[in-house]
C-alpha cells in the first residue's frame, strides 16, 4: 500500500518521494510558492521538492537544514520571520501489517521501510509576503542528531525540547536540552512507533476490553 | 575577647555589635586561633551610614522560588521556577507537562472521525477550534476541501466565533480574578453561560462538543437558532460595554497592566508568538485574513491591533476582538445559505442523523428505521463507516486556524490507512510558554501574574 | 451481649456529632485544584449562575493547609501524581476528596501511558462524579450527596436506626460476642479486617475518627 514505486507524488516515505523540481506537478502550487521553490532550489543543491494539496515541502539532508533556515530568514524574497512549527514523525524500519480480523471485508494494510528514520519538519512562515512552507529532513532513528536552530529562531528552543522528549533527537548546541512534557526521569521516547500506548485493560461485568493498541478492531 | 584583639591589632576600639564580619572571616579566625597564627581578617566596620554603601557580605543573593503547579493564579498547572533578585524576576524557567495526556499518540490508534473527540479536549477553552483545525487538515488530505457544503462552513464560522467570545470571557474572568477583581470573574462566567446555552442548544454539550467532523458538521442547526443568536448578540454587546466600564478606565486595572510584560514585535516573531499578543505589538497578522478558512473572508470584520506591546494592549485587543466576533456571527447568521451540512461523498460523510428524543439526543428514529427495516445496504454502510471509518490518502498537510490564543496548527501525516499515522498539534500556548522568560524578565512577582494572565496560556493545549 | 458495643454515653455523643457534622458539611472550604476541562466547569459552578456560595463553599482556599475539600477536576498525569499526593497530605483532617469527571475517576477516555487511571490510585476518594465534563448541576449533586455523607458520620460506631446488629457488624467489623472467645475487656476490642477502618486507628485514609468504616456507600 505505502510501499515504494507507486509514483504517487504525495508520499512522505520510501525512495519514490524524491522528485526533481522539473517533474513537479505545477498545478498544485501557487505562483508565490513556485517562486519560493525556485529560490531555494537555486540556492542549495540536493533539495527535493514535494508539492501536495497546494503546500510546498523541500526535502534536504540534515547538514544543510540550518543554512536553509538561515537563508529563509535573511533572504529578502523569502523573509520568513517566524518558525511556526517543528515536528517529528517516526518511520520505523521493517515490515508492518495492520489487519482487523473482527469483521470480514476489512482491508489489510501493509507498509514498511528499509531503514528506520525520524522525519523532522520545520514549518516557516513569512508575514511580509504571506507564504508558508516546510523544510523536511530525515535522520536515522538509531542515533538522531541535529544541530540546534535556536540561533536562528528562538521558538525552536521549546520545540526542540519537545522533539527530544518524544523522539530522542539530540540537538547539538541547545541551551537546555531536557525533557519538557514527560517527567525528567522518564525512560523511553513516547511518540516513537516502538513505544507502546501503555493503556490498561478495562474490566466490565463478564468481559474485559483490551487497551486501544491491542484491539483487533 | 582576647582572640579578636590578637587577630586585629590595628582596629580601633568599637562596640562589638558594630563589627560586621563575614562567615569566612569567622572561620579563618577560628582556624587562626586554633593554629595560633595571626591572620588578617576581612572586617567591615560600620560606624554610621547607609545599608547600600555596605558591600554585600554575600555575593550571590538571588533566590530561587517555585511558583506552582498548584497555585491559584497560574493558569492551570503551570510551574514557574523564578530566580529572584529581591522581588524582581531575573530568570524564569517554566516547567510544564503536568497535564500531558498523550493525545497525539492516542490519535494514532483510533479511526479518523474518533480523533475529533480526542482533539477537542486539548485546548479546553476553545474546543471547536481544535476540532476545526483537525477537520480542515483531514479534509485537505482527503481532497474534499472544496466539497464541504457552504452551509457547513458558515455554521463552522458561527460556532467558532461564538467559541472565541466564550474563551475571551474566561480569559477576562480569570485574569480579573488573578488581579483581584472578583466582579470580573462573576461577570465573565455569567456571560459565558449565555454563550454556552447557545452552544448547548446546537451541539448538545456545553464543552468538548465533537460537533465539527471531517466533511462538515454533525447535525444541522435547530429551528429557533437565528432568534436566539440575535438576542444573545445584542445582550453581549451591552455586557462587553459593561466590562469596559468596569475595567478600562479603572486606575487599578490600568496600573497593573500598563507597561507590564512588554514583548516587542521582533521578540514575538522570533519566539513564534501569534494571536492577540502579536497584534498588541502593532502587527496586524490574523490568519482569518491572511490565510482564510471556511469562507470567513466573505464577512466584513477588522483585525484589532494595539500599539503598546504590554498587558493593557492585549486586554484592549481581546475586548475588541469579542466585538468583531459578534459582528461576524451576525453577518454569518444573516447570510446563512441553505443546503446540506455534510459533504455529499457517502464514503466520508457521517451517516447518522441525530435528533432530540424523550431521553436526550440520539439517532433519529427515521434513520434507525431506515437502516434497520428498509435498507440492508444502508445498514452495512453505516456499520462500516462508523466502526472502521474511511481511509485517507497518504501525505502530510499543515492547516492552521486562528484560535483565541494564536495560530493553532495541525501537521497531519497519513499513510493511507483508516487511522492517522501522526497528528502533531502546534498549539499556540505551548509556543508562548517558551516566551515566558522574555515576558517576565525584570518584573515584580505580581506583574508576573499579570503577564502570564495577559498571555492567556491554556495548559491543556500546552501539554496536550 | 451487643449492648457493650453501644457506649453508655451514646446519646450525648449523638447531639455533638450532629452539630459537628452539620458544621463541617455546611462550610466546606474547597482547595483550588482544577487541572483541565473539568476545572472550567468547576469554576462555572462557583460562579453566579450555579452558585456554590449557597452551600457555604464560595471561599476557595489557595493553600491546601486551609482547605477541607479537594475537588480533583481533570485528568491526572503521571507527572502530576506526586504533586497531588503531596497536596493531599498537606491538608489537615478532616478532609474529603471529590473526584470530578471520568478522567479523575478512572482515567476517562485516555487509556495510555501518560494518565493515571483514576486518582484513587493515589488518594482516597469520597465521591465520584462522572461526566466529561460533568455539568455544574451534576457536580452540585455530588457535593450535596457528599454533604449527606458527612452528616452521617459517627465519632464512635454504633448501630444506626433500624440497623440490626448483624448489619452493623458487617459494616464496621466489630465482632459479635459469638465470634470472639475472649473475656472481659478483651471481648469488646474490635478485630480489624483488612481495608476497614475502626474507631481507634486510621488506615489508608489516615483518618483518626470513625468515619468511612468499611463498605459504606450511598
Amino acid at each position: 500500500m505505502a510501499g515504494s514505486g507507486s509514483g504517487n507524488p504525495n508520499m512522505a516515505s520510501g525512495e519514490a518521494t524524491k522528485l526533481r523540481a522539473a517533474h513537479l506537478p505545477e498545478a498544485q502550487l501557487s505562483e508565490q510558492l513556485r517562486a519560493v521553490r525556485d529560490n531555494l532550489v537555486g540556492a542549495f543543491d540536493g533539495m527535493d521538492v514535494i508539492g501536495f494539496r497546494g503546500e510546498l515541502t523541500l526535502v534536504c539532508p540534515p547538514e544543510v537544514v540550518l543554512k536553509v533556515l538561515q537563508h529563509c530568514r535573511d533572504d529578502a524574497a523569502l523573509s520568513c520571520e517566524m518558525l511556526v512549527d517543528l515536528s517529528g514523525v517516526h518511520w520505523p524500519a521493517g515490515q508492518r501489517e495492520e489487519v482487523a480480523e473482527e469483521t470480514t471485508g476489512w482491508p489489510r494494510y501493509e507498509f514498511g521501510e528499509q531503514a528506520g528514520r525520524i522525519e523532522l519538519d520545520y514549518m516557516v512562515r513569512s508575514l511580509r509576503h504571506n507564504h508558508a512552507f516546510r523544510i523536511r529532513t530525515m535522520l536515522p532513528d538509531d542515533d538522531p542528531r541535529m544541530p540546534t536552530a535556536t540561533g536562528i529562531y528562538r521558538s525552536a528552543e521549546i520545540m526542540e525540547r519537545e522533539v527530544f522528549d518524544f523522539f530522542g533527537v539530540d540537538f547539538d548546541g541547545h541551551p537546555d536540552l531536557r525533557r519538557i512534557l514527560m517527567p525528567e526521569e522518564w525512560e523511553g521516547y513516547p511518540h516513537r512507533k516502538d513505544y507502546p500506548l501503555g493503556g490498561v485493560e478495562v474490566q466490565y461485568v463478564g468481559a474485559t476490553v483490551p487497551p486501544p493498541d491491542q484491539r483487533s478492531y | 575577647m582576647s582572640d579578636q584583639q590578637q587577630v586585629a591589632p590595628d582596629r580601633p576600639a568599637q562596640d562589638d555589635d558594630a563589627d560586621l564580619t563575614t562567615e569566612q572571616t569567622r572561620e579563618e579566625r577560628a582556624v587562626a586561633a586554633a593554629s595560633g597564627a595571626a591572620v588578617a581578617p576581612h572586617t567591615y566596620t560600620v560606624a554610621s551610614g547607609e545599608w547600600e554603601d555596605l558591600p554585600d557580605a554575600v555575593e550571590d543573593d538571588l533566590m530561587v522560588i517555585n511558583m506552582g503547579p498548584q497555585h491559584p493564579s497560574t493558569h492551570g498547572v503551570l510551574r514557574m521556577v523564578l530566580t529572584l533578585d529581591g522581588e524582581t524576576v531575573v530568570d524564569n524557567k517554566p516547567v510544564i507537562g503536568y497535564l500531558h495526556t498523550g493525545i497525539e499518540k492516542n490519535l494514532e490508534y483510533r479511526p479518523w472521525v474518533q480523533g475529533v473527540t480526542f482533539v477537542t479536549r486539548m485546548d479546553y477553552l476553545s474546543p471547536l477550534f481544535n476540532e476545526l483545525g483537525y477537520c480542515l487538515a483531514v479534509e485537505k488530505l482527503l481532497g474534499i476541501a472544496d466539497e464541504v457544503p457552504e452551509r457547513a462552513s458558515a455554521i463552522r464560522v458561527i460556532m467558532t466565533e461564538l467559541n472565541r467570545v466564550a474563551s475571551h470571557l474566561v480569559w477576562l474572568a480569570t485574569g480579573g480574578l488573578e488581579l483581584g477583581s472578583t466582579s470580573a470573574m462573576i461577570y465573565g462566567f455569567r456571560e459565558r453561560e449565555t454563550v454556552l446555552d447557545i452552544l448547548e442548544y446546537v451541539t448538545g454539550l456545553r464543552m468538548n462538543h465533537a460537533y465539527i467532523r471531517p466533511g462538515g458538521v454533525v447535525q444541522d442547526l435547530p429551528p429557533e437558532f437565528a432568534e436566539r443568536v440575535d438576542t444573545l448578540v445584542s445582550e453581549l454587546y451591552d455586557r462587553i460595554d459593561e466590562f469596559e466600564d468596569l475595567l478600562t478606565g479603572n486606575p487599578i486595572w490600568v496600573e497593573r497592566n500598563k507597561g507590564v510584560a512588554v514583548l516587542t514585535a521582533e521578540q514575538c516573531l522570533d519566539l513564534g508568538v501569534t494571536g492577540p499578543v502579536l497584534r498588541a505589538t502593532g502587527l496586524a497578522h490574523d490568519l482569518r485574513k491572511t490565510a482564510p478558512y471556511c469562507g470567513i473572508d466573505q464577512y466584513d470584520f477588522d483585525v484589532v491591533v494595539a500599539d503598546t506591546a504590554d498587558a493593557f494592549g492585549r486586554y484592549l485587543v481581546r475586548i475588541n476582538e469579542m466585538r468583531q466576533s459578534l459582528r461576524i456571527v451576525t453577518q454569518a447568521v444573516a447570510q446563512l445559505p441553505s443546503g446540506p451540512v455534510m459533504v455529499a461523498d457517502k464514503k466520508v460523510a457521517w451517516p447518522a442523523q441525530l435528533a432530540l428524543g424523550p431521553d436526550g439526543i440520539g439517532n433519529s428514529p427515521e434513520y434507525i428505521s431506515k437502516i434497520m427495516g428498509q435498507s440492508m445496504e444502508a445498514l452495512i454502510h453505516h456499520f462500516k463507516l462508523v466502526t472502521e471509518g474511511f481511509a485517507v490518502p497518504e501525505g502530510q498537510v499543515y492547516t492552521a486556524v486562528e484560535s483565541p490564543r494564536g495560530e493553532l496548527g495541525y501537521q497531519v501525516t497519513s499513510n493511507g490507512t483508516n487511522k492517522p499515522y501522526r497528528v502533531r498539534v502546534r498549539d499556540p500556548s505551548f509556543v508562548h510558554i517558551g516566551a515566558l522568560a522574555d515576558l517576565t524578565n525584570g518584573l515584580l512577582i505580581p506583574d508576573v501574574i499579570a503577564g502570564v494572565a495577559s498571555l492567556d496560556p491554556v495548559m491543556g493545549g500546552v501539554d496536550r | 451481649m451487643g449492648l457493650e458495643a453501644r457506649l453508655p454515653d451514646g446519646i450525648l455523643l449523638t447531639t455533638v456529632e450532629k452539630v459537628v457534622n452539620w458544621g463541617r458539611a455546611g462550610s466546606l472550604f474547597p482547595a483550588t485544584f482544577g487541572l483541565a476541562c473539568c476545572a472550567i466547569e468547576m469554576m462555572s459552578t462557583g460562579a453566579a449562575h450555579y452558585d456554590l456560595a449557597r452551600f457555604g463553599m464560595e471561599v476557595w482556599r489557595g493553600s491546601p493547609r486551609q482547605a477541607d475539600l479537594m475537588i480533583i477536576a481533570g485528568r491526572v498525569s503521571q507527572k502530576m501524581a506526586p504533586v497531588i499526593r503531596n497536596l493531599y497530605d498537606q491538608m489537615p483532617e478532616p478532609k474529603w476528596v471529590i473526584s470530578m469527571g471520568v478522567c479523575a475517576s478512572s482515567g476517562g477516555m485516555f487509556n495510555n501511558y501518560a494518565i493515571v487511571q483514576g486518582v484513587d490510585h493515589i488518594i482516597p476518594v469520597d465521591m465520584y462524579v462522572p461526566g466529561c465534563p460533568p455539568r455544574p448541576e451534576m457536580l452540585l449533586d455530588g457535593i450535596v450527596k457528599l454533604h449527606a455523607k458527612i452528616k452521617r458520620e459517627q465519632f464512635v460506631e454504633r448501630p444506626r436506626k433500624g440497623e440490626s446488629m448483624e448489619e452493623f457488624r458487617r459494616r464496621t467489623g466489630w465482632p459479635t460476642a459469638e465470634d470472639v472467645e475472649l473475656e472481659g475487656w478483651a471481648a469488646h476490642q474490635p478485630t480489624r479486617k483488612s481495608g476497614e477502618s475502626t474507631v481507634a486507628a486510621g488506615t489508608g485514609a489516615g483518618r483518626t475518627s470513625g468515619r468511612r468504616a468499611g463498605g459504606e456507600s450511598i
